[in-house]
């Protein structure tokens, strides 16, 4: 299969998975307890809104009609680009992700790089010297990594670095600086899980023929183990990183809020609450794309780092 | 260029193969002066849970420079481990004692940088299995690229300019690397090298990758190649071509070559001297010539008498009683003394002295070396150590095959065969003109090479034919031989007769009647035909007990469980494994053993046909041989009809009737053995016969195809 027939159909599928996405999100937001349009009219007006005025909020948000028809309308709009209006400020959802999705964005690259700047140094070592003091330390460390909860780790961060010591902002966004604590507190849950991946996909890269080939052509071991043996670890890697994402987006939620970062994790979480359902969808849909996409870059990805992938699933 | 290849009897009874004199082996003889290396009492032991596995027990030799050396030895004897600790890659686990001393530099004691200096620029290896052996993420010029680097700067690698990071790294250096890349494929006799360059390994044939494996050990311009089993898996005429290709880097750039392999016609056709190992110890060292000719060690006595070559057809092999000694025991003694019928008090106790054959003649660790034996060719072609007592089958007379055209033996002998049968069988006439048992007739097999189902649904009918309009007869109580390279249509062609691949077109007829794939045949039909696959390791489920894998096929056909247990027992028996191994799994078997599972699981139905698809490629020569007189003893016993599929000549020679050539997926040729090896007739297998490395150097030299010939280099093509 070549690469445009390949990404041709991985359009077709993604387009049938954010469809599917967006049923089941339109189906679950309407199976929430509570009327939207009582909900944001007591917000709007701090008091108990009239029948009349909830006639006339659902009248303009088009509400009136049977769900599968105001789902086929927000289809519609979708597919025009216009994602709708939030119920409060009469801004364009778009416009409100368009604001928010670069911190998000900023958050996740730099989370990723801290995680990939612990895991592989600590993931060969280990596996290098399986057995030793150094693979247990680093496989102790992974543990308590994947059991630390974001927003506990984040607070401490907060309390040791910005508080204690001042090293650091407290919180906020803008500057590298309100950067670091935020991707240290998500990268590290995800490095727990990628070096316990690069260790055992190394030790097994490890007693490939191949290895013992490179060292016996007289090459340094650093380069034996990162020219030739970790570029072959790397391969399942970098399927669990596409899987990763997920919970990466996850943990953002978490995380934006802990730092007051205006990102879009924050944007879900105050929609959510205020019944803001254009919002929230429009963020369930961009974050289900961005997920989709990432997959199919991952897939992509392989052909570089194996030869002997072919794209469409069949190896030779 | 071709000379008909002699017989395996002429060759046996002739003695002229073996007593030419020693003056192509004077190189060897210089075995005291300056050594290029010298490994002094190395001993290698691997923790296990018990007793250390003693991989390597005492073993003393040399090379000088330009020498080619053969370690030989069978699986588990520790030349392998030998190999590796000569260049320093033994397991961190591993305990190496005693010296090994390379160009002035003892390895044992090295550090990394001098270790990594003598790899660069002293010693390559060739490992085995060479499709592993090469990185499948990086392309062979970087490969290969990377060895010249690192021979030109063994002590400046840095990590950013082998990634080629830009800034780091010199892309014009690296490009100059890549063309010197392209000549050393080129000197390998790989075709078009500035293309192949780009190649990633699962792109190159077997072939291919071998060669290119051995220019990557080249790279580095080594003065010794150890080379560890380097033709065991490709076929006949690449093997030939791969031999010349050392004998002429020997020759052209005075490189010594530590050839490792358990193949004594490979010995005898490259080494200058040899070193046979048995059980972590060196046995016996000496000329090529005079050890394969004259061995002075009872080991190697019996492995030369293991060899289909040096016995007639249609007799039984000689085979080594018992089993290599447990690397985990206390050893004292003499290791081969327990299988060794000439074996006294004084060789199993204490240290068994090396003598020195004198006159150049090497040395053998054996208490049992007459010096006053004449150096006459060795030519027994009887029994030497006693033959193991499940083997031996009174059924069988060996055959004066020698004066008998083999055309006429099995028939002959097929009158004896019926009376042994119960079922009843084609009656065999005493002219040999059999009734066919299974006939092929215009049978092809096409595989569609497009894939994807898009491929197809535009139209893309590219295919590739595996057979091509075969037609061939199996007859009722014959050996059928089927030879020819790797995918050259062999294996596919066994399918069909399986039915395990149903034909593209043609007919396949079983005692007259035409039958299709599995699914369509008859029970009846199914239990006809057995089939021993090749690897047999591999095709036995891992989960089944021994009994359990050997009554499949009878459960299968609602044979009730006494009964099955009964017929279990009676063909274990047959196939010489003791009753308490029916409860063992795969794992718990040797390689004899579980070939002789995978063959008692054939014949349990009570076939009249069996297929055996490389039923000895996987097995050292002892076991070898005890696995074909096994599998003639069967066919005596049950009048069974084999289709056998082999690359081995040798074997191939020693045990079929009739053989077929194929190539390319046509049947090119076919006849009875005599004819078929004698007189070719078909170019291809006259290419296929002078490739066969025979054990008499003389007698085939010159006579093997070259790198360059037209019609060997044409048939290593690319696999995909």
């Amino acid at each position: 299969m070549d690469d445009a027939t390949y990404l041709l159909h991985r359009l077709g599928t993604s387009i049938i998975v954010l469809l599917g996405v967006s049923v089941v999100t339109y189906g679950l937001l309407f199976l929430t307890p509570g009327d939207p349009a009582e909900v944001i009219l007591t917000q709007q007006l701090d008091r108990q809104p009239s029948a009349a005025e909830i006639e006339s909020f659902r009248a303009t948000h088009g509400m009136d009609d049977p769900i599968p028809v105001q789902y086929v309308n927000w289809v519609t709009d979708v597919l025009r680009g216009d994602l709708g209006t939030s119920y409060y400020s009469d801004t364009a959802v778009s416009t409100l992700i368009v604001d928010a999705l670069p911190l998000t964005i900023e958050l996740a690259v730099a989370s990723l790089l801290v995680a990939l700047a612990i895991a592989i140094p600590t993931g060969v070592l280990s596996a290098v010297h399986r057995g030793s003091a150094i693979d247990y330390a680093s496989q102790l460390g992974a543990l308590v990594g994947v059991s630390m909860p974001n927003f506990w780790l984040g607070y401490l961060l907060i309390l040791v670095f910005a508080l204690t010591l001042g090293f650091l902002p407290v919180a906020g966004a803008g500057s590298y600086g309100q950067l670091v604590l935020p991707a240290i507190t998500l990268g590290t849950g995800m490095a727990a899980v990628l070096t316990r991946l690069i260790r055992s996909s190394m030790l097994e890269v490890l007693d490939e023929a191949y290895v013992d080939t490179a060292r016996s052509k007289g090459l340094r071991k650093r380069i034996v183990l990162y020219k030739h043996a970790l570029r072959n670890a790397l391969v399942p890697v970098v399927t669990i990183l596409g899987v990763q994402l997920g919970s990466l987006l996850n943990g953002a939620v978490v995380v934006e809020i802990v730092f007051q970062r205006p990102g879009l994790g924050m944007l879900l979480v105050d929609a959510v609450f205020e019944r803001n359902y254009p919002v929230v969808q429009g963020i369930t849909l961009v974050t289900a794309g961005i997920f989709v996409g990432t997959n199919v870059l991952v897939d992509l990805s392989y052909r570089y780092l194996d030869p002997r992938v072919e794209l469409g699933g069949e190896t030779a | 260029m071709q000379q008909p290849r002699k017989t395996a009897s002429e060759s046996t009874h002739s003695t002229p193969a073996f007593d030419t004199d020693d003056t192509t082996h004077t190189a060897c003889t210089a075995e005291s002066t300056t050594d290029l290396l010298t490994v002094e009492g190395l001993r290698v032991q691997f923790p296990s849970p018990d007793e250390p596995v003693r991989a390597v027990d005492g073993v003393s030799f040399g090379i000088a420079d330009g020498e080619i050396v053969g370690l030989v030895g069978e699986s588990g004897c520790g030349k392998s481990v030998t190999a590796r600790s000569i260049i320093g890659l033994d397991p961190p686990e591993a305990a190496v004692r005693g010296s090994i001393e390379l160009d002035g530099t003892d390895v044992t004691a090295a550090s990394e940088r001098q270790l990594r200096r003598l790899r660069g620029d002293t010693v390559s290896m060739v490992f085995q299995n060479s499709m592993e052996t090469l990185n499948p993420v990086l392309d062979i010029g970087e490969q290969i690229a990377e060895s010249t680097k690192v021979h030109d700067h063994p002590d400046s690698q840095r990590l950013l300019d082998y990634l080629h990071a830009p800034l780091f790294s010199s892309r014009a250096d690296w490009h100059e690397r890549r063309e010197h890349a392209a000549d050393l494929l080129d000197q390998v006799g790989i075709a078009s090298p500035e293309e192949r360059v780009d190649d990633y390994p699962h792109e190159l044939s077997g072939g291919q990758i071998q060669r290119v494996a051995i220019a990557l050990a080249l790279a580095s311009d080594p003065d010794l190649l150890i080379a560890d089993e380097p033709t065991t898996a490709v076929d006949a005429t690449t093997q030939a071509q791969l031999l010349d290709r050392f004998r002429h880097l020997n020759d052209t750039r005075g490189m010594a070559l530590l050839l490792i392999t358990h193949d004594l016609s490979v010995v005898a056709e490259l080494c200058d001297r040899v070193v046979v190992m048995y059980a972590g110890q060196v046995v016996e060292t000496g000329p090529a010539g005079r050890v394969l000719r004259d061995p002075s060690h009872p080991y190697t006595r019996a492995l030369l008498d293991c060899l289909p070559q040096r016995v007639d057809r249609n007799e039984r092999l000689p085979t080594i009683e018992g089993a290599v000694p447990d690397p985990t025991d206390d050893r004292s003694g003499c290791p081969f003394a327990p299988r060794c019928e000439r074996a006294t008090d004084d060789c199993r106790h204490g240290d068994v002295p090396t003598i020195d054959l004198g006159d150049g003649r090497g040395t053998a660790t054996c208490y049992d070396v007459d010096d006053s034996r004449p150096a006459a060719p060795y030519n027994r072609p009887g029994i030497t150590v006693t033959a193991a007592s499940d083997e031996s089958d009174p059924t069988r007379e060996p055959t004066p095959a020698a004066e008998t055209p083999a055309a006429e033996t099995p028939s002959s002998e097929s009158t004896a065969r019926s009376s042994t049968r119960e079922k009843t069988r084609p009656e065999s006439t005493a002219d040999g003109d059999r009734e066919p048992l299974v006939e092929l007739e215009g049978v092809t097999k096409q595989y569609a090479t497009a894939n994807g189902l898009i491929d197809r649904l535009f139209g893309a009918t590219a295919t590739r034919r595996a057979v091509a309009d075969v037609d061939l007869e199996i007859r009722a109580g014959e050996t059928l031989g089927l030879v020819g390279e790797t995918g050259c249509g062999k294996t596919t062609l066994a399918e069909l007769v399986t039915g395990l691949e149903t034909p593209t077109a043609g007919e396949i007829r079983f005692g007259g009647d035409p039958v299709g794939g599995v699914e369509s045949r008859s029970a009846e039909t199914l239990a006809d035909v057995g089939v021993v696959f090749q690897n047999p390791r591999s095709s036995l489920n891992p989960r089944l007990t021994v009994e359990q894998l050997v009554a499949e096929p009878l459960r299968s056909r609602g044979w009730s469980t006494d009964r099955r247990r009964e017929r279990v027992r009676t063909v274990l028996d047959r196939v010489g494994l003791s009753e308490h191994r029916a409860r063992s799994y795969p794992h718990e078997l040797s390689g004899g053993q579980v070939q002789r599972v995978a063959i008692a699981r054939a014949i349990t139905p009570d076939p009249t046909l069996v297929v055996l698809d490389e039923p000895v490629s996987a097995l050292d020569v002892s076991i070898q041989a005890r696995i074909l007189n096994l599998l003639s003893k069967l066919q005596a016993e049950f009048g069974l009809t084999y289709l056998l599929i082999s690359h081995d000549l040798a074997v191939v020679e020693h045990v079929v009737d009739r053989v077929a050539v194929m190539s390319r997926g046509e049947l090119v040729e076919i006849g009875p053995v005599d004819r078929g090896f004698d007189q070719p007739t078909h170019p291809y297998t006259k290419t296929l016969l002078a490739s066969i490395p025979s054990l008499s150097p003389e007698e085939t030299a010159g006579v093997r195809p070259s790198a360059s010939d037209g019609v060997s280099s044409s048939l290593d093509r690319p696999t995909r």
